[in-house]
């Protein structure tokens, strides 16, 4: 197995998260302070998730040409409804009674979002950045198709070569890192849930 | 000092604040009570802008609230409501230093501020100021929402029902320990109770609201010897038929949870509802969960055939007591009525129970040879 293939898919799965992350949780914010913008964000998130991910790709890269950018981009696009969802859902569940005794206190908009909402709502949102890295780890295959490589690039070359070995590694390998990120995560979230339960 | 001018706060059509005027002065403890839904939390939550009105004035310390900044305003008015509404992602000293914090306090007037502050209420800071509210029970958690509304001296504290959701021997040590900071700190404090007990405990003034107006505002003594309404008659009442700490209540004989039904449901329900419950009445209750009346088998039976709901047929009035009245009136009703139950209600008219022979002599038992363990 080669290393600059698994550092290569990892490396589009990070950037990609990252990406959506900068992208998802202002939108979910937005979605949760201005009540006209919700529906419309909501909705685009959702409708993005419906487009399959080799046609998404593809589209992307009529637009931006074959490379890594244009992975990147689709798995943002791909990525973003975990991400404004739980963001928006974990600013809307957030308690009654905690969100007047911060405005009551005194505590502007935007204290309240930074100083209180966002830290509760950040278990709830790191549950979305986890379930958007285990997917972009499986979508990520599809990046050697629109020439972004990756594991992808082996399983390609195990089925052009009729190698079931190599085939066997490539999948086994993408098993093994989706599983690991979801285990690590999840630990992780438990960790965050109990600081932040009331 | 506040004054209210005349204020008004309508949700369309209903008129929720009716012209209200009053003066509560400096360094005042004034209880807001009246019936649920009587403007109580909407008076308190004009106060410090939570809430507009739609006409009026409102003064705090002189000067017309509207004029003011309301994130301002609200750093300089204490605030502590029912579900307290710490915040958990902050320990006990951050949480009580949000307000400090924004005013621009230095690090060591804060920290000698939460020190003392604690110190006040009996909580060592070692020990306190660092857990997170998780942490703390429901009584240290309410505590320390009202040293928070204390941090930044505000000359004047809201408090909207704050021991509302405590057990009644918190609450009670709570209402001490308010009693003795309003004392030692001389603030004007505003507090919104439904409980008389309560109101006559801690109030310099109380102020009795019913639908939106002011029916009395008097001392407790005052409101006590002359209460200006029936309602307000009632309200003392049930605390007058209390006398003594020791004594009984209705509460404390009856059976909770007693068979109910709506008047909207359907006949054949509520008779499958009594055959389950071996039951010959049922109580009958109006859709806000009020308590309409009981309806017995014979009456089903009579009348059952023509009527699609329970709420068709005719009720037999039943004696009624109320959870904190005394146990006495209740057994007396109960023995002087031809029906085996007296219903027993909240403050609010919903059922909380029914008292019973049975449940009385079961209650006995216990006193007498106690479930103390
Ligand atoms: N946002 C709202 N919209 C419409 N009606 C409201 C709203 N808030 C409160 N009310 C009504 O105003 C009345 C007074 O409420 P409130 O001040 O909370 O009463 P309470 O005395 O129990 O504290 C109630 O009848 C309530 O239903
Ligand atoms: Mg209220």
């Amino acid at each position: 197995m080669n290393t600059k293939i698994l550092l290569e898919h990892l490396y589009i799965v990070f950037a990609s998260v990252i990406v959506s992350i900068a992208a998802g949780l202002p939108l979910g914010v937005m979605a949760s302070l201005y009540r006209p913008l919700r529906k419309p964000i909501l909705w685009i998130s959702e409708l993005l998730q419906t487009v399959p991910a080799l046609a998404l790709l593809g589209l992307v890269m009529l637009v931006v040409g074959a490379g890594k950018t244009t992975v990147i981009i689709g798995l943002l696009l791909y990525s973003l409804l975990p991400i404004v969802h739980n963001t928006y859902l974990g600013l809307e569940t957030i308690d009654q009674g905690i969100k007047r005794a911060a405005r009551g206190m005194g505590m502007s908009r935007l204290d309240r979002l930074f100083s209180v909402e966002l830290p509760l709502s950040f278990p709830m949102i790191f549950t979305g950045i986890r379930i958007a890295t285990v997917t972009s780890v499986g979508i990520a295959v599809f990046a050697t198709s629109v020439g972004g490589g990756g594991l992808g690039s082996i399983i390609n070359q195990g089925i052009r070569t009729q190698n079931m070995k190599l085939i066997l590694s490539g999948t086994l390998t993408l098993m093994a890192m989706a599983v690991i990120f979801d285990g690590v995560m999840a630990l992780i979230e438990k960790r965050l849930n109990k600081r932040v339960s009331a | 000092m506040i004054r209210f001018e005349e204020v008004v706060k309508k949700y369309g059509d209903a008129v929720i604040l009716d012209q209200i005027s009053f003066e509560i002065k400096e360094g005042e403890f004034a209880v807001l009570i009246g019936p649920s839904g009587c403007g109580k939390t909407t008076t308190l939550k004009t106060i410090n802008r939570l809430i507009e009105p739609e006409a009026g004035r409102i003064y705090v310390e002189g000067k017309d609230i509207m004029d003011a900044n309301p994130v301002q305003l609200r750093r300089k008015i204490g605030y502590v409501i029912q579900e307290i509404g710490l915040f958990p992602n902050m320990t006990v000293a951050q949480n009580i230093a949000v307000v400090p914090k924004r005013l621009k306090y230095s690090k060591e007037e804060i920290e000698q501020i939460t020190r003392d502050l604690l110190d006040m209420v009996n909580m060592s800071y070692e020990e306190y100021a660092h857990k997170y509210p998780s942490e703390l029970s429901g009584g240290q958690q309410q505590r320390i929402g009202v040293l928070r509304a204390l941090a930044a001296s505000p000359p004047i504290v809201l408090m909207d029902e704050p021991f509302g959701a405590l057990d009644p021997m918190t609450r009670n040590v709570l209402q001490d320990e308010i009693i003795r900071l309003h004392k030692k700190l001389k603030k004007t404090i505003v507090f919104v109770t439904h409980d008389m007990d309560e109101a006559l405990k801690l109030a310099d003034t109380i102020i009795f609201m019913d639908q939106g107006k002011i029916v009395q505002m008097a001392g407790p003594d005052e409101m006590l010897e002359n209460p200006a309404s029936d309602l307000i008659k009632q309200f003392m009442g049930k605390r007058l038929s209390e006398n003594g700490v020791n004594s009984l209540t209705a509460a404390d004989f009856m059976k909770s949870h007693p068979a109910s039904a709506y008047r909207s449901d359907g006949v054949k329900k509520s008779t499958q509802i009594m055959a389950r419950r071996q039951i010959d009445t049922l109580l009958i209750k109006n859709e806000d969960e009020t308590y309409a009346g009981s309806v017995t088998i014979g009456n089903i039976r009579k009348f059952g055939k023509q009527a699609q709901t329970i709420g068709e047929i005719p009720v037999t009035p039943n004696a009624v007591s109320y959870t904190k009245d005394d146990a006495a009136d209740s057994f007396e009703k109960l023995l002087d009525s031809d029906s085996d139950f007296v219903v027993v209600l909240h403050d609010n008219d919903t059922i909380a129970g029914i008292v019973t022979k049975t449940s009385m002599a079961r209650a006995m038992a216990d006193a007498l040879w106690g479930d103390e363990s």
